[in-house]
């Protein structure tokens, strides 16, 4: 009986050891990166140069996360990534909330007001998650023009906005389906209407898939490129494209050291989000969001 | 009084799909008006700017006769089912090891979720010095003593896209992992005691009885990452800029440079629409499959 | 007590007037240039741009060889939007002047007399038809080699004469300890290398022939292959450290001493400079090897697009006389590497390498031995070019014969026809 117990024991000590390796192991792996970029961005250029891409930094200094910052060109307009890094903040905020309401309330309706076709209706708005962005430059651009919004953030907002639709709606959808119809109809008994029901049942139990779409649109939006590049100019363009000024340079010699500064400032707020929000991600996505 | 309520139940009935609407009609022009322009710009001749006339399938003959482009196809195939297949893995691996109860949980989470944060333009750099045979990881395991260890799948044009396959696990398994082990915590834990009083071992009840039950969290993972994998763009071109050769060209990047680098964009667009369809006949059965099954009530 | 005051007044004047100035015209730029040489070459032409009062505003889009910037181009045009003037190399512009989007700058040209002070073979790229659309600026040379002197002295080597003798002083250099060829596998440059191969081995009217006008028998014919031959045999001259290498870092390793030479357009002669270098005396700058002297070009210019507005036209006018300023281009040209496009600037100020580009340059005029770099559009139209990048880079990382190289170029051009 005791060595029983004792073996049991053994055996359970010996797999929460493999758990724990096995973890481990993963986490080193996840690190590699980040350790070469942080300690590429504390060492002098010079000595990157030297043939020291990977290992500890001889000396280390903070030059180039404050050159990232305020000093990296952009052109020749050299203001570091401040001036981006608040451009992306002023288009990102407005971006997600619009996306993320609009796919609330699109959700809230495919689930719990039903017509006939609000099925293939959300058909047609999903199959436009997996459309490949660069074909609908063009004729994006044409449109934003159009519209006289070329080159400007409004424009970005927009764009974002409207791409954003799609993968908002799936997750409000897929949440709402898990939300009882018995609630919507009793509301309906006490003769609250289809936005009340909305605002005041709905959206409170919602709270952990609008922090699930909110993170994933904030992602998506902060780190996109592509849009930015194509529909804004100058000192409207958003972080990823200072962040590619800054590091793809052509005919001149690349600051390694500044590039991964810049690439840590440039994904600080979705670190952030990261880790802050962390928990109540996985908490969203619990409650319902992989009810699929 | 009559007419008004009338108006008013009308109104209710309305109000839901005129709320939808406007979505409706963004996505309609966004995604498939803009969809047929570019079916129409694959049929016409133009380069430099759009040109609206008319050449049939020229640009697809052209198209299917550019050896890159095979390259880019057989690449997106064997990118997409293994990064699939081991981003699902991999991810479900750690939100089981995760679920047991682990100390600094929230610590390992982070470590496994930073890589989405972070811009591939740059961390791109930082793999790619990684899997450099004479600066990574080669490189510091022939330090170490084993001098006859080789690495170096990036320099190998059959190989480089496996390098590609693993920079982008990297980036994505977190994400699969939240989602698994939310579905992991949506499990009544009272399943998993009645099955260990049965003297069923922890492997057997993962295999037989957890993993069944995350049906919907596979559903979740493969959709999102299929967007992942035909988005996968800026990864290739931080990492290997489809070197070495064109080996690890892929569909999206043979777009971007037909259109705004060789002035073909007829080729682009028909390119453009033949991922469109490849797209298309994966994910539209699938939706279709979905959709029903909730129209059953389900 | 008065003096800061009047300090203050005097400033808030002199602010009132920068104010109205920049209220006046705002001229924006797209442009590729993002490393701090390019940005301190194109502050020279900014601040002469100030000077005539005009206010640049600088859109710069870096990366993927220029794709970035061509599709945010794109996009702009798309959008009805497009910058005041824009940075073209070789056939960027003329594809643009053909559709009829750019300004003619003939009237600047024929004040000016500028046809006659710049080389005349640049000028097929300035001008569509009738027209001139661009004005250039500088002038790389593409066909380099950059050589640490210490490395070559202790191999006991001296530039050498021919590519064969070139690749026969790698072994010495392999014997010393040192990588012979500091380079990438990134496909452009793998295809620096090769054009130099094909227009040494075989002379620049067999690379007008061939990679000009895209002839099938010379693509396909036995000069091809032999320039093939010798770029296979370059692949046993670098380091297994090769992958995705960018160029300054190779530039580095020359310069360390870790590598013998390098074959680079001499935008990488700044990296030796830069550590204090001095040229024939720690590091050589030569021409790639060959019993036919070449000059291969590289060039930027800005051209104007149709907007309707006078102020703009007069500020893209004021762009074009600004670049073509004597004193400008020297200027500009000291800080990025090139020489003035012009070939009536004084050269007193510059470097060796750069004495030895303007006078190379001067002779290949005269011998009709001066063509546009391949690998950076200066020779085919981007459709064509970008086949050469793919055979090339192919060729160099696989096993491919030469051969197979040869039939695959003529495949790849016909199918882009």
């Amino acid at each position: 009986m005791a060595a029983n117990v004792r073996s049991r024991h053994r055996q359970h000590a010996t797999g929460r050891a493999l758990i724990y390796g096995g973890l481990l192991c993963l986490a080193a792996f996840y690190l590699m990166p980040l350790w070469v970029i942080i300690t590429t961005s504390v060492k002098h250029l010079d000595e990157i140069y030297a043939g020291s891409f990977i290992g500890l930094p001889k000396e280390i200094t903070f030059d180039a996360w404050r050159s990232a910052w305020s000093e990296a060109c952009n052109g020749t307009a050299c203001k570091g990534l401040k001036p981006y890094f608040i451009n992306s903040l002023i288009m990102v905020v407005p971006a997600v909330i619009l996306s993320t309401g609009i796919g609330a309330i699109n959700g809230y309706v495919i689930t719990k007001w039903r017509f006939p076709g609000s099925n293939f209706i959300f058909g047609i708005l999903l199959f436009g998650c997996f459309l490949p962005f660069q074909a609908v430059i063009l004729p994006m651009a044409q449109t934003l023009g159009f519209l006289g919004l070329a080159g400007t953030l409004a424009g970005l907002v927009l764009v974002h906005t409207v791409y954003g639709i799609a993968f908002t709606t799936l997750f409000f959808r897929n949440y709402f389906v898990g939300v009882p119809d018995e609630l919507v109809k009793a509301a309906q008994i006490d003769g609250a209407g289809f936005m009340r029901i909305f605002v005041s049942i709905m959206l409170p139990t919602a709270l952990p898939i609008i922090v699930v779409s909110c993170i994933w649109q904030f992602t998506q939006i902060w780190n996109d490129y592509l849009f930015g590049v194509s529909f804004t100019a100058g000192e409207n363009a958003p972080i990823t494209v200072a962040l590619n000024n800054v590091v793809n340079v052509s005919m001149g010699r690349k600051e390694y050291n500044v590039d991964m500064a810049a690439a840590m400032i440039a994904g600080l707020p979705t670190l952030i989000v990261y880790i802050v929000a962390g928990r109540y991600f996985v908490r969203g996505l619990t409650a319902g969001a992989v009810k699929g | 009084m009559k007419r008004s309520i009338r108006f008013s139940d009308r109104l209710a009935n309305w109000l839901p799909r005129l709320v939808l609407t406007p979505s409706l009609l963004v996505v309609l022009v966004a995604v498939y008006l803009f969809i047929a322009w570019t079916g129409w710009i694959s049929l016409s001749s133009s380069n430099i700017v759009p040109r609206y006339d008319f050449v049939g399938l020229e640009q697809y003959v052209r198209l299917w006769s550019t050896p890159r482009w095979h390259t880019a196809v057989a690449n997106l195939f064997i990118f997409s089912s293994l990064f699939l297949g081991l981003t699902t893995g991999l991810g479900l691996l750690m939100a089981i090891l995760l679920d047991q109860r682990i100390r600094a949980e929230g610590a390992l989470r982070a470590i496994f979720l930073y890589p989405m944060a972070l811009s591939f333009i740059v961390t791109g750099t930082a793999w790619k010095w990684i899997l450099n045979p004479a600066l990574g990881v080669q490189k510091v395991v022939n330090d170490a003593g084993w001098t006859s260890f080789v690495f170096d799948w990036i320099s190998q044009p059959r190989f480089a896209i496996y390098c590609v396959v693993i920079a982008a696990v990297w980036q994505s398994t977190g994400f699969a992992m939240a989602i698994f082990l939310a579905g992991l915590r949506g499990i009544d834990n009272s399943v998993i005691k009645a099955a260990q009083i049965e003297g069923a071992g922890l492997p057997l009840i993962y295999r037989t009885i957890i993993v069944p039950m995350l049906r919907p969290a596979f559903l979740s993972v493969i959709v999102l990452l299929s967007y992942v994998a035909i988005k996968s763009f800026d990864l290739i071109l931080a990492l290997t800029n489809t070197g070495p050769g064109s080996a690890t060209e892929m569909p999206s990047t043979f777009m971007y440079a037909a259109t705004f680098r060789r002035d073909q964009m007829g080729v682009g667009a028909a390119s453009a629409m033949m991922m469109l369809m490849t797209v298309a006949a994966i994910i539209v059965p699938y939706l279709y499959s979905e959709l029903k099954e909730t129209r059953d009530g389900c | 007590m008065n003096r800061p005051k009047n300090i203050l007044l005097a400033t808030a004047l002199a602010l009132t007037f920068a104010g109205q100035a920049m209220a006046q015209t705002t001229i924006e730029g797209l442009h590729v240039w993002t490393s701090a040489s390019e940005v301190g070459a194109l502050k020279v032409l900014t601040d002469k741009l100030a000077t005539m009062g005009f206010v640049w505003q600088d859109s710069a889009v870096g990366g993927a060889n220029g794709a970035n910037a061509q599709q945010a181009l794109r996009t702009r045009v798309a959008a009805g939007n497009p910058p005041a003037v824009m940075q073209f190399l070789g056939f960027e512009g003329l594809g643009w002047a053909k559709e009829g989007a750019l300004r003619s700058l003939n009237d600047l040209y024929n004040k000016n007399g500028w046809q006659a002070d710049l080389p005349p073979v640049m000028l097929q790229f300035l001008k569509q038809g009738d027209d001139f659309f661009a004005t250039p600026i500088n002038m790389h040379r593409q066909n380099w080699v950059w050589a640490n002197k210490a490395v070559f002295d202790k191999a006991g080597i001296t530039p050498p004469k021919s590519w064969e003798e070139l690749i026969a002083d790698g072994d010495k250099l392999k014997a010393i300890g040192v990588t012979p060829i500091a380079m990438s596998d990134e496909g452009w440059q793998i295809e620096e290398l090769f054009e130099s191969i094909v227009t040494d081995v075989n002379g620049p009217d067999f690379y007008k022939k061939a990679i000009i006008d895209l002839d099938d028998e010379a693509l396909s014919g036995p000069e091809m292959v032999k320039a093939f031959d010798l770029l296979g045999k370059v692949r046993g001259l670098h380091d297994a450290g090769y992958t995705g290498r960018d160029w300054a870092a190779a530039s580095a390793m020359v310069a360390n001493g870790q590598a013998g030479m390098q074959i680079m357009g001499d935008w990488a002669k700044g990296e030796f400079l830069a550590k204090g270098m001095k040229p024939g005396i720690d590091f050589l700058c030569f021409p790639t090897p060959t019993a036919t002297p070449n000059y291969k070009f590289v060039f930027d210019t800005f051209g104007g697009f149709k907007i309707n507005n006078p102020k703009i036209n007069s500020g893209q006018d004021a762009v074009a006389e600004a670049m073509m300023d004597p004193e400008v281009e020297k200027n500009f040209n000291l800080i990025k590497g090139s020489i003035p496009a012009r070939t009536d600037v004084s050269m007193d100020a510059f470097d060796d390498c750069a004495k030895r580009s303007f006078a190379d340059r001067a002779e290949a005029i005269k011998n009709n031995a001066m063509w546009g770099s391949v690998t950076d559009g200066f020779a085919v139209e981007p459709r064509f070019s970008g086949v050469f990048l793919d055979v090339v880079g192919k060729f160099f990382v696989s096993d491919m014969t030469s051969q197979d190289a040869a039939k695959a170029l003529v495949d790849g051009i016909n199918n882009a026809r």
